[in-house]
């Protein structure tokens, strides 16, 4: 990116003469620096995984979560910026809560990604804002079945089966292709989720972290919770397995 | 009152009305005309129809008014009610229609004007006494709707609106047939409004018709005249030189003084 | 139900009713429109569709019930473009109910929302007076349901088929027809289904039960 000092990176209202607009490049690279998170839509719900990497051994585990909850029945992750992505997710609750006054029914994913994606973008059209520096995952069930939205700090979204953004996402994409999405089940899909963060983790660049995860399953009315203790730990394990068995089978390639 | 100018308003005024109410003082009422008004649908096009007595209270104030308003080169529309609400209501919505055509590039659609109307009679919850029968004709075919100074709005093949409409609609009903000829349609519209004119008091003088058809229409003015003054028997005037007279002065009371003529040289 | 018009205002003293179906709904209403003691129309459609298989029945005042149902309409509209799939019953009632209640100082109207979606079914939704909202399996509003409360609560049978719902509502809105001064005229009903919306007429001289 060679637009340091041409003075077309000053500002999200200004394009480069090659059409680019390179204060919303920057937020991707923002977006690119921070740890994994991924989002699986699985034939009964849908599983939302993070990797959070821990600055400090001093911070209580379980604090500055990237998964929060916007409605009964929807979640999201967030990559990148925190803070950021958090004053997304409280414009995506008003907006769930501004649609079930209305409708008296939880907002479709569909119409919640759009209403986030028009946020995010108009922070991309005026001077006097700074793009956000986050993407988010948008996790949800409703009427038509599990749904997994992706939106990048320029706005635009789109539905995916399975997706990852973040530090590891080559890893992780990699991974999640390798999965049959529509034949796997929440239950599965937390393992997997759990297996390809550690997969994607990269233990010399960044020391620690703590796995995040939250799923959407469709059996238990659709409603976005934390993965239950046991199951997240279920799930690490198989993850830990999972890991060592990989190192394993590269130790038996080199002899 | 106060004698001191003091912020925020002053109620003075309701207190005396109330005090004047209370002693028997009946406050002014906007004008409400008596009126007879109908439309008719007939075979290729839409027939309105009105009297032509306008009044204050017990007064005629006009003989020969015009209650026809026109709202498009297709469309037109009887009042009734308070005569002033009538006029502008159908001038606002007939401006802002030609607006609307010049931005769309379309002929009007009665349907457009009943929507307008209705939803700026509605939002004044009653209080502009305008009772309208709409008449147009449109790419649909010929349309026919009475609206109501509350804001609701009726779609029939005949219609009478205002104080003479009871006696209108009774002669519709006797005589309303689908898919009536041109002058057919015209006849019954006179029927039904000369019953409103000889029937009811509000209503009177003469008959105004408006003939719509595809691509065309027809203002006829005066189509009846029910209550032509007749010839008197006899006349009022004097006859030249009933008057004697007795003595003649004429008095110069201005002096005309020559004065210098005007230098128009340069 | 006690409705308080303006000095003037065009009433909708009326009969309507609502049932649900297996398939579907049926809605019915009676044709009378009153300014005072004079009938403004007697062959008014008190069915309005809000959208392509949702239907109101108005009663009270004619311009209350035609303004609310006119900006349900819009919004149902709108909403099935941003959606791009067609609205629940339960969203449309969920808009009547909103603009009844958030109004009810200004408004005097008393709707049942019915109609046919893929998700629910046929579903009846009345909506009173106060502006709140009730689910029900049939329901019955305006000036002549006083009348037929007991009929209702006797003839009706839960399973009934289409064409039973049909002769159940045609006798109901008849009998108030019969008892009601401010109903009257014909019975006009509809029919939705997954299949669409198939529009009924009883002429005034066919009323059953006279």
């Amino acid at each position: 990116m060679s637009a340091i000092g041409t003075g077309y990176d000053l500002s999200a209202s200004t394009y480069s003469p090659d059409g680019r607009i390179f204060q919303v490049e920057y937020a991707t690279k923002a977006v690119e620096n921070s740890g994994t998170a991924i989002g699986l839509r699985c034939k009964d719900g849908v599983v939302l995984a993070v990797e959070k990497l821990v600055q400090s051994k001093l911070m209580v585990p379980g604090s500055n979560r990237r998964i929060l909850a916007v409605d009964r029945h929807s979640g999201m992750a967030i990559a990148g910026l925190l803070a950021d992505g958090r004053h997304v997710i409280k414009r995506a609750r008003d907006e769930a809560e501004n649609y079930r006054d209305i409708y008296r029914v939880p907002i479709p994913g569909k119409m919640l990604t759009d209403r986030i994606g028009q946020y995010v973008s108009m922070h991309t059209l005026y001077s006097s804002v700074r793009p956000f520096g986050s993407a988010l995952l948008i996790g949800a069930v409703d009427t038509h079945g599990p749904q997994l939205f992706l939106v990048e700090p320029s706005g635009v979204y789109w539905g995916y089966a399975g997706c990852a953004i973040g530090k590891g996402k080559q890893v992780a994409k990699a991974e999640i292709e390798k999965l049959k999405l529509d034949e796997l089940t929440v239950a599965e899909g937390v393992k997997e989720a759990a297996r390809i963060i550690y997969a994607a983790h990269d233990e010399n660049k960044d020391r620690e972290f703590q796995l995040e995860m939250s799923w959407i399953p469709v059996a238990n009315g659709g409603r976005h919770q934390p993965v239950p203790p046991e199951i997240q730990a279920e799930a690490e394990q198989y993850a830990k397995d999972a890991l060592l068995g990989d190192e394993m089978e590269d130790d038996d390639d080199d002899m | 009152m106060s004698s001191k100018l003091a912020g925020g308003f002053s109620f003075d005024n309701h207190v005396r009305n109330a005090a004047l109410q209370q002693k028997g003082l009946t406050l002014p009422k906007a004008v409400k005309t008596g009126t007879t008004i109908a439309g008719v649908i007939f075979k290729d096009g839409i027939v309105l129809g009105a009297d032509t007595r306008a009044t204050e209270g017990p007064i005629v104030a006009d003989k020969n008014c015009e209650k026809i308003h026109y709202l498009a080169p297709n469309m037109y529309c009887c009042g009734a009610g308070t005569a002033a609400d009538t006029e502008f209501t159908t001038a606002l919505i007939a401006s802002q229609l030609e607006l609307h055509r010049l931005t769309t590039g379309r002929e009007s659609r009665a349907v457009t004007a009943m929507t307008m109307l209705k939803q700026m009679l509605f939002k004044y919850q009653g209080h502009i006494g305008a009772a309208l029968v709409l008449g147009g004709y449109d790419c649909t075919g010929p349309q026919l709707f009475t609206i109501y100074p509350h804001g609701s709005t009726d779609k029939l093949p005949y219609v009478t609106m205002g104080s003479g409409s009871l006696a209108a609609m009774a002669v519709f009903e006797a005589g309303w047939k689908r898919d009536m000829e041109r002058q057919e349609a015209i006849d019954l519209v006179r029927a039904a409004i000369e019953s409103g004119i000889f029937n009811d008091l509000g209503s009177g003088s003469n008959v105004d018709i408006c003939v719509i058809e595809k691509g065309k229409h027809e203002m006829l003015r005066n189509y009846a005249r029910p209550n032509e003054r007749g010839q008197k028997e006899r006349s009022y005037r004097f006859a030249r030189g009933t008057t004697d007279v007795l003595q003649t002065s004429v008095r110069s009371l201005v002096t005309v003084v020559e004065g210098d003529q005007m230098d128009t040289s340069s | 139900m006690t409705t308080v018009l303006k000095a003037g205002e065009v009433d909708l003293g009326t009969t309507i009713m609502a049932v649900e179906f297996a398939g579907g709904v049926v809605v019915a209403a009676d044709s009378r429109t009153t300014t005072g003691a004079y009938i403004a129309n007697r062959v008014t459609d008190k069915l309005t569709k809000v959208h392509d298989r949702i239907y109101c029945c108005r009663s009270g005042s004619a311009a209350d019930t035609q303004a609310v149902a006119d900006i349900v309409h819009y919004y149902l509209q709108l909403y099935s473009v941003q959606h791009d799939e067609a609205p629940t019953t339960r969203v449309a009632a969920s808009l009547f109910q909103e603009l009844c209640y958030k109004n009810k100082d200004n408004l005097s109207a008393g709707i049942i929302v019915a109609g046919w979606d893929a998700q629910h079914g046929g579903q009846v939704y009345g909506i009173p007076l106060g502006g709140s909202l009730h689910r029900q399996p049939f329901a019955i509003g305006g000036s002549g349901s006083t009348y037929i409360y007991g009929y209702c609560d006797s003839a009706y049978r839960e399973n009934m088929s289409r064409d039973e719902c049909v002769e159940f509502a045609k006798n109901a809105v008849a009998l108030a027809m019969a008892r009601d001064g401010s109903s009257g005229g014909v019975i006009r009903l509809a029919v939705i289904t997954e299949g669409g919306v198939e529009r009924l007429f009883v002429a005034g001289s066919d009323l059953p039960r006279k």
